[in-house]
């Protein structure tokens, strides 16, 4: 499992386990990731984020279309050998978005159920918000590289 | 039994003195098919946990090379829950009190299951 914000890192742990996801990933509905577990390569980590982030505005303007006030609270996509689990939570950090692969060994009741129980642990794990510093030219490239190396390693 | 009957069945389990609410089950989705319970039953938590305990029994007796599971019976100090296995993947799901006439809800969960189809 590889985090970016460590406060993260129990409650996406308690999840996996709880439910028998195989790969999570979360991220800010920017995209930004925050926490993936089970991915390999960066690559599929970036991409699954994006595509994630995109599913789901996607799917939020067509509750809009569809005057649906409250939103769907999740999309799933079930296969023969996997499913995928897609939905939006609100942090104090913001709205994120989990993005869970799930195998035969769990199922979308069991996600549904411990993925609402991650959502409120990390509702109250959430540290205050500390006012973000400026970013400055010198200091830019340091802090992607501890940031990437916190997702992705030291490759 | 079409869904209105499936209803109807639900709505006579949940009439035996101390049952809590009744379910029908997607094991494979761990997700309510259609239910009648009390509204302090979180009866998606159950489902999906049902489903889950199914799936694990399903793998015991097949390591007992027993077959698969037609029933179960998950007994608490305050309550119990009794599960029957319908046409492939249905469960009747039956919560009940510790005190509920389990002898009668189990021969009522036996032939709605039978008769989920």
């Amino acid at each position: 499992m590889r985090v970016l914000e460590p406060w993260v890192a129990a409650p996406l742990t308690e999840f996996l386990g709880e439910s028998g996801a195989r790969v999570a990933l979360v991220m800010t509905s920017a995209g930004q990731v925050i926490a993936q577990h089970g991915f390999t390569r960066s690559l599929d980590v970036m991409s699954a984020a994006a595509l994630g982030a995109g599913i789901l505005a996607t799917t939020d303007e067509l509750a809009h279309i569809l005057d649906a006030r409250t939103g769907f609270g999740a999309v799933v996509h079930q296969g023969v050998r996997q499913g995928v689990w897609l939905a939006g939570f609100d942090t104090p950090r913001g709205r994120w978005i989990a993005l869970v692969v799930f195998g035969p060994e769990s199922s979308i009741g069991l996600v549904r159920l411990f993925f609402a129980r991650f959502a409120e642990q990390i509702a109250r794990a959430a540290p205050p918000l500390v006012p973000a510093r400026e970013v400055l030219a010198e200091g830019f490239e340091r802090e992607l590289d501890q940031s990437l190396r916190a997702l992705f390693g030291a490759s | 039994m079409n869904t209105s009957q499936w209803h109807d069945a639900l709505r006579e389990l949940t009439g035996v003195t101390g049952v809590l609410g009744a379910l029908i089950v997607s094991a494979d989705d761990g997700l309510v098919v259609a239910e009648t319970a009390m509204d302090e039953l979180a009866t998606a938590d159950v489902a999906a946990l049902a489903a889950a305990v199914v799936s694990r029994a399903g793998r015991c007796t097949d390591a007992m090379r027993a077959g698969v599971p037609s029933s179960l019976h998950l007994a608490a100090e305050q309550g119990a829950l009794l599960a029957m296995a319908g046409p492939p993947p249905l469960w009747l799901v039956a919560v009940a009190r510790h005190d509920a006439e389990l002898g009668r809800l189990r021969l009522l969960l036996r032939d709605f299951a039978g008769a989920l189809r």
